[in-house]
């Protein structure tokens, strides 16, 4: 796993609380023979976004429900605000979860489902009624809270979704892939909400396969990756990682060997790997790029497409798992 | 609790919120009972009065002894059982039984009361109409025990028969001695028979009593209803714990289970809402029963008692039913197919003493024999005593069913709701 010294991480994160408010240390789990998730380690503190970026797959879903307490890891341990998330509902109630599918009550309306899951956290009479309020309130569902679900918008549920997590006001929020499938403003409106827990000192794990939310929203990165993490820090942290040179993709007719045989070739380029006929190489800077161009159009393959990328965390990705994150 | 409770409610609310599946499962047994009322009369006391018999008579013979059966047909104890219509020859009589006017066609010949009086064969012919099922096989009985009663009543007229028979046609009743004669000697003979005749060793009548209490009558609906509740509380309650599955399809399990809730709590509350809603559609059902059938319940306490065992073994069989298949469709085909064959193995629509010997021990294993039978029982005006043994096994069967089930719904839907 890639990881970077912690004197790098800026100084709004230095700033909060360092006391993690979720500790996921060295955990395994499997469906039978597949590993779902092999030996994956992570901390959220308080305060803090910290993303699992990963593509369809990686273990992010299963990673989830080993925190929500729904799996019991084969090894290592999840601890919630210092207790072992596998000791009981005590640990659990400070937790709330967004699940990837909208998981609601269709015949009852916003304002009911909102209530059930207060009820469920201990919450009834005034204070349920003030916490169902603000809920509505924060994902902007107040004017339709006597609607049934079922006639939301899938959009409208995504929001009531997140809604029904934060009525208890967790202190951990787990969201799991939770702009999925819905439109630009709606995704806008529950980043804001997601932001806006952070702000207010609540510690939040957000899942996603959308790279650009992911740079957008979170403090800290964990890629994973068939149920291992690759590399964990900053952005900016994460975007050394991928490497100071361009990312150069070809598609062509160009074969394995071939495509061996121009790293070897052009000094300062490395294959970071080949898939569905593209071949991807890091460059060590803009010479090694030209140089890597100008060979492939002077050689005998046939390019048919060529793009040259700054480093991202796609090419990050790429680089160390040699495919792109949306496979 | 607080817990169990509040997922319970939530159920219950959404069932009030969508009561679509709930209302057509309790509307499936009450259609059913209505079109078997609707087919062989309603429940009431001993059951509804049968229609009349409609009898096209042709009356070709002139005796007194025709006359004398077609004025029978007129009296006030005979018109509402039978209605006779008249037609003059066979040609028109078979017009009116092809008009579907009639259920069968008497037709008495010339000479008819002379042949039967002076001793010969006598012939009436009778004509079922073939487009009816039921009245005329009444109309068949009916000419057998008047063809009895002609041979007997010939029988015990003896030599006088001629002599009366030349009285009836001609001046005859003006001899008042030749009368009492006759039927002085008519007197000695039934006076001989009466020693075989009287006192008859089986009599019919009305029972004696209250008649709202404890009909002597079979009442059709009272046997038949209880059989259809308890199929219709079964198919409710495999819709109520089916109620698990979906949700463990949409995700609201996992989503529970993420909260301070225990996996044995998720499951108690769906019994439990399963429970209420079943025992409030017995109560519906019930009250149906007696508002659209005339069914009595008989005794509140033991009905109570009953009713409760029935409401806990149903939603526990269903639970158990639940935990064994993998998929909510597999649960559809599944509890259908059960509750089907254990309705008919256990005498919901025919007793099980109909069925072949070798299935009959079959009834004691389900649970709709113990739950029926129990209802009749009491419907029938018994108590305690009579639905002790039901109240036994049925609540063994809640008891296991419901461990069972919820242990295995717990292994089997809730931990492992991912």
């Amino acid at each position: 796993m890639a990881g970077l010294d912690s004197s790098d991480r800026g100084d709004m994160t230095n700033a909060r609380d360092a006391a993690p408010a979720l500790q996921v240390s060295e955990v395994r789990y499997a469906y039978g023979k597949t590993k779902a998730v092999d030996g994956v380690s992570f901390d959220v503190r308080r305060g803090e976004i910290f993303g699992l970026l990963g593509p369809n797959g990686a273990g992010k879903t299963t990673t989830i429900a080993l925190i929500g307490g729904l799996l019991s890891p084969a090894s290592g341990s999840v601890l919630l605000f210092g207790r072992d998330v596998a000791s009981g509902g005590s640990a659990r109630a400070r937790l709330g979860v967004v699940p990837q599918d909208v998981a609601l009550y269709e015949e009852l309306t916003g304002r009911e489902n909102v209530r059930f899951f207060g009820r469920l956290y201990g919450l009834s009479g005034k204070p349920l009624d003030r916490a169902t309020d603000e809920a509505l309130g924060q994902v902007g569902l107040s004017d339709r809270a006597r609607d049934r679900a079922g006639a939301l918008s899938g959009g409208l549920k995504r929001r009531l979704n997140l809604a029904a997590a934060l009525v208890h006001s967790p202190d951990l929020l787990l969201l799991d892939e939770p702009t999925v499938g819905i439109d630009p403003q709606a995704r806008l409106r529950i980043l804001d909400v997601v932001k806006a827990q952070a702000s207010a000192g609540r510690a939040v794990l957000y899942t996603s396969h959308y790279l650009e939310e992911a740079e957008q929203i979170c403090d800290r990165l964990a890629i994973v990756d068939h149920g291992r993490v690759l590399a964990v820090g900053t952005v900016a942290e994460l975007r050394r990682l991928a490497g100071e040179g361009p990312v150069v993709q070809v598609r062509g007719e160009i074969e394995p060997p071939q495509a061996q045989e121009l790293q070897q070739r052009v000094p300062g380029v490395h294959l970071l790997g080949s898939a569905d006929g593209v071949h991807s190489f890091a460059a060590a800077d803009a010479a090694a790029c030209a140089a890597l161009v100008r060979e492939l159009f002077q050689g005998a393959a046939r390019v048919e497409d060529l793009r040259v990328q700054e480093p991202t965390l796609q090419s990050l990705f790429l680089k160390l798992t040699g495919r792109e994150l949306r496979d | 609790m607080g817990t169990i409770l509040t997922l319970a409610a939530k159920d219950l609310r959404r069932r009030a919120a969508a009561p679509g599946p709930v209302l057509l499962n309790l509307a499936i047994p009450l259609a059913i009972a209505g079109m078997l009322a609707l087919a062989f009369g309603g429940g009431t006391g001993g059951g509804a009065d049968p229609p009349p018999l409609k009898l096209v008579l042709v009356m070709l013979d002139e005796g007194p002894l025709s006359e004398f059966l077609s004025g029978a047909s007129q009296n006030s104890q005979t018109a509402g059982r039978l209605e006779v219509l008249r037609a003059k020859d066979r040609q028109e009589g078979l017009a009116r039984l092809r008009e579907e006017e009639a259920a069968a066609m008497a037709l008495f010949p010339e000479g008819f009361t002379r042949d039967l009086i002076e001793g010969r064969q006598a012939v009436f012919e009778l004509v079922k109409n073939p487009s009816q099922s039921f009245m005329p096989l009444v109309a068949e009985q009916g000419a057998e025990v008047l063809s009895l009663y002609l041979t007997v009543g010939r029988r015990l007229l003896g030599d006088d028969a001629a002599r009366l028979q030349g009285m009836l046609e001609g001046e005859g009743w003006s001899d008042t001695a030749g009368l009492a004669l006759a039927l002085a000697s008519l007197y000695g003979r039934i006076q001989s028979a009466d020693g075989m005749l009287f006192p008859p060793l089986i009599e019919t009548g009305e029972p004696a009593g209250d008649p709202g209490e404890a009909r002597g009558g079979f009442d059709f609906m009272s046997w038949m209803y209880p059989g259809m509740l308890m199929m219709g509380l079964l198919f409710l309650g495999a819709g109520q714990m089916r109620d698990l599955l979906m949700e463990r399809q949409a995700g609201t399990l996992r989503r529970q289970l993420c909260a301070p809730v225990a996996a044995w709590q998720v499951v108690a509350s769906k019994v439990l809402s399963a429970a209420l809603v079943v025992g409030a559609a017995h109560v519906l059902l019930m009250g149906a029963g007696s508002a659209f059938f005339g069914v009595r319940w008989g005794s509140a306490l033991p009905l109570a008692l009953v009713s409760a065992l029935i409401v806990a073994a149903v939603t526990g069989f269903c639970a158990l039913l639940f935990a064994l298949v993998r998929t909510e469709r597999q649960g559809d085909a599944v509890s259908g197919i059960v509750i089907m064959v254990m309705s008919l193995m256990g005498g919901t629509f025919i007793p099980p003493q109909a069925l072949p010997e070798a299935m009959r021990g079959m009834a004691y294993v389900t649970m709709n024999h113990w739950g029926h039978d129990a209802l009749r029982e009491l419907a029938s005006g018994k108590g305690w005593a009579a639905v002790a043994a039901h109240a036994a096994a049925l609540a063994a069967m809640a008891a296991a069913f419901i461990l069972a089930g919820t242990l295995l719904l717990r292994r089997r839907h809730v931990r492992g709701a991912l």
